[in-house]
């Protein structure tokens, strides 16, 4: 239903406000236990790790954890390159490739 | 030396952003025809993209709308995906502590991953920086128009861009070039991998739960790592 749908819309920009503001606007009266505040220094590297590498490791929804994931290896290649090189865009140019020839390579 | 003028900071925040730009923009593109692909109209797309820019919970949300779920049910499954923010917004609080609560809440809107990394990094190496706000908005908003951008030429461009290019990958890639920096420690190495291991194990949860029980568990792993690293070093 048309209507449900642009609810749906709505309720989605509503998750994005609360989850990404609701500690800002609440500001500095909330305070956080020290062992926290320490943690906290790590979440960005950890966050990012828990996105990449299921997104690396499944494919289709199946984990595949071998030489014949293109995806994990272009994901290898391109760890390998940036901490060489300190290259972002080459990075992704590189992995894209590593990524097409790795499935060409595999045939259809 | 001439003085760091506000200017000056948010064109940085832009410009240490732009090399991740072709990841951005190819995550972009892949949600933008995700979007129409799922079988919202581009009306419904457009207003998707703009209104609650958040590609990984769009995403998220796509089959729960295809499915007509009930409404608080995308909103939760929406909300549990962007959790991870709240913990970025416990680092910024204390950054923005002194703007008003407007300011604030849309500072808040505006955060993404990859310039919130850019954000931390410039806190790690420069603690003094004069404008960590215009620095912070200037990356912030750079991220937004490359990001709207591919967007909406996903969204009317579906039917070009067959989803067997892979071309999602790239914005993955984009990811993997911001963690290596940022594993130059042994207890951030050890978080990175524990978080990576225990979402890839809880990869199946609902509502990509593996994500944070990935995050979390890799936050104690390095604060226990750092723990045993400073009781061997005071040790000797």
């Amino acid at each position: 239903m048309e209507w449900q749908v642009w609810l749906s819309i709505a309720g989605i920009t509503l998750s994005t406000f609360l989850a990404r503001s609701t500690l800002l606007v609440a500001g500095s009266r909330l305070r956080l236990p020290p062992r926290v505040e320490s943690a906290l220094r790590f979440a960005p590297a950890c966050a990012l790790a828990a996105i990449v590498l299921p997104d690396l490791a499944y494919v289709q929804g199946v984990l595949q954890f071998d030489l014949h994931n293109a995806r994990l290896l272009a994901g290898v290649v391109a760890t390998v390159f940036f901490a060489l090189t300190r290259s972002m865009t080459g990075t992704i140019g590189l992995g894209m490739c590593a990524y097409w020839a790795l499935r060409y390579l595999a045939g259809p | 030396m001439p003085e760091v003028t506000r200017r000056d900071a948010f064109l940085r925040g832009a410009r240490e952003l732009l090399p991740a730009g072709p990841g951005v923009f190819a995550w972009g593109l892949v949600t933008g025809v995700a979007m129409v692909k799922s079988g919202l109209t581009v009306g419904q797309a457009l207003g998707l993209s703009l209104a609650a820019y958040a590609g990984s919970a769009q995403l998220a949300a796509l089959p729960l709308i295809a499915a007509v779920a009930p409404v608080w049910l995308v909103t939760l499954t929406a909300l549990v995906v962007n959790l991870r923010f709240v913990v970025y917004s416990a680092i910024t609080r204390g950054h923005f502590a002194h703007l008003g609560a407007g300011r604030r809440l849309w500072l808040g809107y505006i955060v993404g991953d990859v310039m919130f990394v850019k954000f931390t990094t410039l806190l790690a190496r420069e603690p003094d920086y004069p404008h960590r706000v215009p620095y912070y908005v200037g990356g912030a908003v750079c991220n937004w128009v490359l990001w709207q951008i591919s967007s909406i030429v996903g969204i009317l461009a579906a039917d070009a861009i067959p989803a067997t290019w892979g071309l999602e990958l790239a914005g993955t890639l984009a990811l993997i070039a911001l963690i290596v920096p940022l594993c130059n420690r042994w207890p951030a190495l050890g978080g990175v991998v524990v978080a990576g291991t225990v979402a890839v194990l809880t990869h199946a949860l609902p509502l990509r739960l593996g994500l944070l029980a990935g995050m979390v568990s890799g936050m104690a792993a390095a604060l226990w790592i750092e723990s045993r690293l400073d009781a061997r070093g005071s040790g000797s």
